[in-house]
């Protein structure tokens, strides 16, 4: 039995306004989504860590042409810099560019149930 | 030695295609073997690239199809899906099985369609291509193709000083090898003015940032280098690397530098004995201007950040010193996923025999291709070279 964790833990997570990550034992790296060993080294020793849910804008962008189940248009994507690792989430005020902090403050969910943390400026 | 020879190239006009799968295929791979002088009975295997025919018209386990349909039922297909690097990972695959010895004579291509005028609308579309973005980490966020470019540009941008102006370069670029070439989607021109003024799809690019929705076929006959001097215009290929990057975007070291385009460029170059100074041109992928301005830097033909810069000299155009996209690139010429990689390298299988024409890179002797796949998550390049 694992307590690596799990795409389900990191979206109950998501869903409180909380975002999970892991720490690789062996080399240190952290990173933003679960997986069933460290990328950079193929450990499995991979800690479950609570990261910051304030962070920096590494990039955005603002998406005008969506695709099929997405209705909304000119919504803006980041990928946000929490310090010890990077999170792609939606930015919910589209006015925010790189550089700018910003915190959780929500996720938004699609079709299929899938969520993503949201943030706005802080 | 090489690693193996192209003897046989051939491809369809990329564009509006109404006609099926296998129909399309047909009109590259005849061609192909025509230029080869090789029959179907010649070929020992065939190795296949098709990205989304399962979600865009229902449509899958097309080896034996197409296999049947060119007068080659029974040997050996196997197929690709690597995103937009799906051909070229075919290719890499058959260039393997030649230098091993596993085969002599095999087909390469790849066929697609993706059009709104053949098959599913934009926003349809827009969702297939994006199930090659991570299903539960980048897909959610509403991200799309143009955005995840968007996303790697907008931070070159921010490192580098990139502007929108010297995207603009790419696409006039592109558009102006493309209107050279008969095969291109688009044969007409465009100006900077032009292409700032377009819509926005996903910031920085608009709308001439960004390649079409094509349909189209293309492939190569590959041979081995002990055979390639019985056939009448043998290419060589003398290097082709491969790498993976991290998935998803979040997870990247550093998104921009497209890791894996350097990782797959190193070890072609390694294999070849050559260096990116040596190449005389180069087909990238060009799905979006901010994607041929970080190619050309991962593949060392011009410094980090000078991207931008090259474009806006004219550095990177068919009369400058590192010639990008002489075939008008997937901008231009137009992006039928599975059919682009090996499209790519049937530019340069003509540009190194000398017959590109109108858009002929003057005494070309090496070149290299680069074909990227999903978050820059594949990346496949390929060196070629006029034999000796
Ligand atoms: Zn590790």
């Amino acid at each position: 039995m694992s307590d690596r964790l799990t795409h389900g833990e990191w979206s109950d997570a998501v869903e409180s306004g909380e975002l999970l990550g892991q720490t690789c034992s062996d080399c240190g790296k952290t990173q933003g989504t679960p997986k069933a060993a460290c990328p950079h080294c193929g450990s499995r020793a991979l800690e479950t860590v609570e990261l910051p849910t304030e962070g920096v804008v590494y990039t955005e962008t603002t998406i005008n042409v969506p695709p099929v189940g997405v209705e909304e248009r000119g919504y803006q994507v980041a990928v946000v810099d929490l310090g010890e690792a990077r999170v792609m989430g939606r930015l919910s005020d589209g006015e925010v560019g790189i550089g700018d902090t910003v915190e959780v403050s929500g996720f938004t969910e699609d079709d299929d149930g899938y969520v993503a943390p949201a943030f706005e400026p802080r | 030695m090489a690693r193996a020879a192209v003897v046989g190239a051939g491809m369809t006009k990329f564009g509006v295609h109404d006609k099926p799968l296998q129909e399309l295929f047909g009109e590259a791979a005849l061609p192909a073997l025509d230029d080869a002088g090789v029959e179907p009975s010649e070929i020992d295997a065939f190795y296949f690239g098709n990205a989304m025919s399962g979600q865009a018209e229902n449509d899958t386990h097309l080896g034996p199809k197409l296999a049947s349909h060119v007068g080659m039922a029974g040997v050996p297909v196997q197929r690709f899906e690597d995103a937009c690097a799906t051909s070229s990972n075919a290719f890499k695959n058959a260039v393997e099985a030649v230098d091993a010895g596993i085969h002599d004579v095999v087909l390469v291509g790849g066929v697609e369609r993706c059009t709104p005028e053949t098959g599913q609308d934009t926003a349809a579309m827009t969702r297939i291509f994006a199930s090659a973005s991570h299903r539960q980490y980048e897909q959610p966020t509403g991200l799309t193709f143009p955005g995840v470019f968007a996303l790697f540009t907008k931070r070159h941008m921010h490192e580098y000083g990139t502007t929108e102006e010297q995207l603009a370069e790419v696409a006039v670029k592109n558009h102006g090898n493309g209107a050279l070439n008969p095969n291109a989607h688009f044969g007409k021109e465009t100006t900077v003015e032009e292409a700032l003024d377009g819509p926005i799809v996903a910031d920085p690019f608009r709308l001439m940032d960004c390649c079409p929705f094509s349909d189209g076929a293309s492939a190569v006959v590959v041979v081995s280098d002990e055979l390639a001097d019985s056939y009448d215009a043998p290419v060589d290929v003398s290097g082709v690397g491969h790498a993976t990057d991290v998935v998803p975007i979040g997870d990247k070291d550093t998104p921009h530098v497209t890791q894996a385009a350097r990782d797959a460029a190193a070890q072609a170059y390694e294999q070849a004995d050559t260096s990116a100074a040596e190449m005389d041109f180069a087909e990238v992928h060009d799905c979006f201007t901010g994607a041929e301005i970080l190619a050309s830097e991962a593949l060392g033909l011009v410094e980090d950040g000078e991207g931008g810069p090259a474009a806006e000299a004219g550095r990177t155009a068919r009369d400058g010193d590192v010639p990008i996209n002489p075939s008008g690139g997937l901008k231009a010429k137009g992006h039928p996923i599975g059919a682009t990689g090996t499209a790519q390298l049937v530019e340069l299988t003509e540009q190194l025999r000398g017959t590109a024409g109108e858009r002929q890179i003057d005494g070309a002797d090496s070149a290299v291709a680069h074909n990227l796949g999903g978050d820059a998550a594949t990346t496949v390049v390929t060196v070629m070279e006029v034999r000796q």
